[in-house]
């Protein structure tokens, strides 16, 4: 049974507690032993490190030496956090003097980064450490085939060098719970969720740009492990309606989620009611 | 002839002419030094980073451009451009130069400098006074829908102090004026 430390994150417990919910229904079922974290706040976002790189240093490294406490993996449902924090991890191995900097502040606190437990995204430790084998083996009610785009998200793709994150993690994912993968144009392009708060216009912009790439190559619904890129792929479809008169609909489901649906559980323990865009038409593609 | 009178008009230029003694030259060494700077000076401009961005085409001062004016020292400038606000941290332009130099890596370090001398735009600024005053960006506020979904009511092990007293000790706090 292995055991981890989970690190929520803000944004995911106070706006999408669906994907908290449906997350560790998931992992419950594959004995993923996913632990909420003791004294943890948040990571602060690319926000934090825009105007305050020490801050935004200080507070990632102190999660991070909270989980080299007891040495399990840190593994979180937010590409923000996961961002954040494995940037930290990465700039923390690279740089003696910033190791030094950190476990002088959080020597107070009893605690030192020794680098022992890993930040790891959900969907990552999920893939590695359970397997597709073990998955498809729980995979009760499978989806008809139906077409589902994935968005990444930035933070989970890049840099490379730091993130250390396959796409093909997340297609396969979609893919054993019987989806098809829909490729797109965009696949890659960033949903604008950052430079909300500088320019909303242009945010609304990029997650059309998106969401467009994703209708254009048919895809029927479309999936985030970010709450961010949730946001803003979801919530803005309203924005859109507004600003550029136009209607995707495409419910935008959290992967747990779909993963979730596909494991036979029902509709409101992976929380689909909260979903912004009705996303009730997944049911249909679910076979009994 | 009308023609060569035409010749005293000023040649059209591309960008406005660089008044040299405006430029600051440690600048460049200011973000060579900075944690993500090391490949800065192997930028030839070749603009792969402009094509990977994809909000470039709004950008007065394109990604190349903005490395070509820190080599070239023009700190004033970049530090003052919206652009360094605008960039979405995709990351994009970082993983396509071909001469890896850390170009969104770069335009993070610009911010703290624009930081440091004040210069935030003000809805970040407001996201670092939330952090500096209650520890997290987002607060929940419906506690009902988490236990309709059996969730705790609020988050298991939030503890916002410790990170409210670093960042008030921090840069974040001396800007808003909350350290001690």
């Amino acid at each position: 049974m292995p055991e981890y430390n989970l690190y929520a994150g803000c944004s995911v417990p106070a706006n999408y507690p669906n994907y908290e919910a449906s997350m560790l229904r998931v992992a419950d079922s594959f004995d993923m032993e996913l632990k909420y974290m003791e004294g943890v706040a948040c990571c602060g976002s690319p926000n934090l490190r825009a105007i305050d790189y020490e801050g935004w240093l200080k507070v990632n490294a102190r999660t991070l030496a909270i989980a080299d406490k007891n040495g399990n993996d840190i593994v979180t449902p937010c590409n923000g956090c996961f961002g954040s924090l494995k940037d930290v991890y990465y700039h923390l191995r690279h740089n003696e003097d910033y190791v030094e900097m950190v476990n002088a502040e959080l020597a107070s606190e009893g605690l030192e980064f020794t680098g022992d437990a890993k930040p790891r995204h959900f969907v990552e430790a999920l893939y590695t450490d359970i397997g597709i084998d073990r998955i498809k083996e729980n995979i009760t009610n499978p989806l008809d085939g139906v077409g589902i785009a994935i968005h990444y998200g930035c933070h989970l793709l890049r840099p490379k060098d730091v993130t250390e994150f396959r796409p093909e993690i997340l297609k396969d994912l979609v893919a054993v719970t019987g989806a098809e993968v829909i490729e797109y144009p965009l696949w890659k392009q960033c949903c604008g969720a950052t430079v909300l708060p500088v320019d909303e216009p242009l945010a609304i912009r990029l997650a059309r740009d998106k969401l467009k790439s994703m209708k254009d190559a048919g895809a029927q619904f479309a999936t985030v492990v970010c709450p961010a890129c949730g946001n803003q792929l979801d919530l803005q479809q309203l924005d859109l309606k507004n600003t550029y008169g136009e209607e995707y609909n495409i419910p935008i489901l959290h992967y747990p989620q779909i993963l979730g649906l596909a494991m036979g559980l029902s509709e409101d323990e992976i929380g689909l009611y909260l979903n912004r865009v009705p996303a009730e038409p997944i049911l249909e593609h679910v076979s009994k | 002839m009308a023609k060569t009178e035409e010749k005293t008009v000023p040649p059209v230029t591309l960008v406005d002419p660089i008044e040299l003694s405006e430029l600051d030259r440690d600048f460049r060494e200011e973000i060579h030094s900075m944690p993500n700077g090391e490949e800065l000076g192997a930028c030839f401009a070749c603009s792969t980073c402009t094509a990977a961005c994809p909000i470039a085409n709004s950008w007065d001062y394109k990604p190349h451009q903005l490395v070509r004016m820190i080599l070239l020292g023009m700190r004033k400038e970049v530090l003052a451009s919206d652009e360094i606000w605008l960039c979405l941290t995709c990351f994009e332009c970082q993983e396509r130069c071909p001469q890896n130099v850390r170009v969104t890596d770069i335009l993070f370090d610009c911010k703290n400098l624009a930081a440091e001398e004040g210069r935030i735009p003000p809805n970040v600024a407001e996201l670092g006074k939330e952090l500096v005053e209650q520890g997290q960006l987002y607060v929940i506020t419906a506690d009902w829908e988490r236990e309709d979904l059996g969730l705790e009511p609020s988050l298991p092990g939030l503890q916002t102090e410790e990170v409210r007293n670093m960042l008030k000790k921090s840069r974040t706090g001396r800007m808003l004026g909350e350290d001690d």
